[in-house]
């Protein structure tokens, strides 16, 4: 790889890598989720640095060039991370769920009225996301 | 026995009063609660001038989550059968009796079948079609001869109860994979007849293209509940 190159991207990268570090420092990324992008950044920079990796990873896949298996690899991680996302998704509403019928539940024992206003606004909106089917 | 009618509810207002006061004449002794799912026409509101327990969502979690918080009020309070009544006008009160028999009687879960009530409304040939598909699918998949796995009058003893309150209920879509969940954790299932009616209702949870999606999503749910692993069923 050109060395106007290799500097083009190392810069980039680096840029990537500390946005993603500021994040975590600011709280704005939780330090779990944040290994992943870290991880990816760094497997970059490996990459930048030594190209005769990708070189030789292309070889063992057997792709013709060096841009698809890195094209391909990206596609791979993508998945893995939008996977890794639907799973948590899946906590986060089974979450969400019992957390709602909880406070349903204790409203009730309490003998309290839910308030008909605050969460009522945000409703429509949440409804046009999935509307479920039931 | 003691038993609890739970009524989910997603703006039924219109009809929440007779369906109510149709089931205090017919059952004066049950409880019932009606479970909110944050409707916008003051269902609450209605049921709770109607003098029954409300329960009430904050946000709309759907059906199967709505009814299965009705389950919890249930199980907490202790009570012996829960009985899940549709609050659109389609379930006949009379048809609690048998259910409430049923698990007085041993079974964990006694469902209400249109099929075995002559005369009972049955929907159009899409819903027929698909309740002939989900009872076979369901009757392969546990040996159960079920008929209408998809109705909502359900009398739930208190394994079922504790069953269906616990994060192994498939709350999304609680029909005929409900029904697997249930026998595959070794409940005893059983029906009764159920006089189905005719919605009210202009709306319906399956307008549209609704049912399609329905469907394929129940086909995987209950592919998921038969192969789920074993243990997570008994837990
Ligand atoms: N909590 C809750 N209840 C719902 C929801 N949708 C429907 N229901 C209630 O569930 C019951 C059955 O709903 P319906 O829409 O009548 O469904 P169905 O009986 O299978 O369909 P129809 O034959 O068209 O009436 C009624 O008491 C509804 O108020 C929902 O999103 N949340
Ligand atoms: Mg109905």
């Amino acid at each position: 790889m050109p060395l106007r190159q290799q500097v083009v991207f190392l810069a980039l990268t680096g840029l990537l890598l500390l946005v993603i570090l500021e994040l975590v420092r600011r709280r704005r990324l939780r330090v779990e989720y944040s290994w992943v992008w870290l991880a990816s950044g760094a497997s970059i920079v490996l990459l930048i640095l030594r190209y005769d990796l990708l070189l030789a990873l292309t070889e063992t896949v057997g792709a013709v060039v060096p841009t698809s298996t890195l094209f391909f690899l990206c596609i791979l991680f993508l998945a893995a991370l939008c996977l890794d996302f639907s799973v948590r998704l899946t906590t986060l509403t089974r979450q969400v769920k019992d957390l709602a019928q909880e406070l349903a539940l204790l409203r009730h024992s309490r003998g309290e009225p839910a308030p008909p206003t605050a969460l009522r606004a945000g409703e429509r909106e949440h409804e046009r996301g999935d509307d479920r089917f039931r | 026995m003691r038993t609890l009618i739970v009524i989910p509810c997603r703006d039924e207002a219109r009809n929440l009063p007779d369906v109510v006061g149709e089931l205090r004449s017919v059952r004066p002794e049950d409880d019932i609660a009606v479970v909110d799912d944050a409707s916008r026409d003051g269902s609450a509101e209605v049921a709770a001038r109607l003098g029954c327990d409300v329960v009430r969502l904050p946000l709309h979690l759907g059906y199967g989550a709505a009814v299965q918080a009705g389950i919890k009020l249930g199980q907490r309070g202790g009570y012996d059968v829960v009985v899940t009544f549709d609050g659109d006008g389609q379930h006949d009160p009379a048809d609690v009796a048998p259910l409430v028999a049923a698990v007085a009687g041993g079974a964990d879960l006694a469902l209400g079948s249109r099929f075995q009530a002559p005369g009972a409304y049955q929907g159009g040939p899409l819903r027929i079609a698909g309740r002939r598909l989900f009872a076979a699918l369901c009757g392969a998949l546990t040996g159960l001869a079920l008929d209408d796995p998809t109705s909502g009058l359900k009398a739930l003893g208190p394994r079922a109860q504790a069953l269906f309150a616990s994060s192994r209920f498939p709350d999304r879509f609680p029909d005929a994979d409900a029904l697997v969940v249930a026998h595959r954790a070794g409940l005893l299932l059983t029906q009764r007849p159920a006089r189905m009616r005719a919605s009210r209702n202009v709306h319906s949870m399956h307008d549209g293209l609704r049912p399609f999606a329905y469907a394929a999503n129940m086909v995987l749910s209950l592919l998921v509940a038969a192969l789920g692993r074993a243990r997570d069923l008994r837990e």
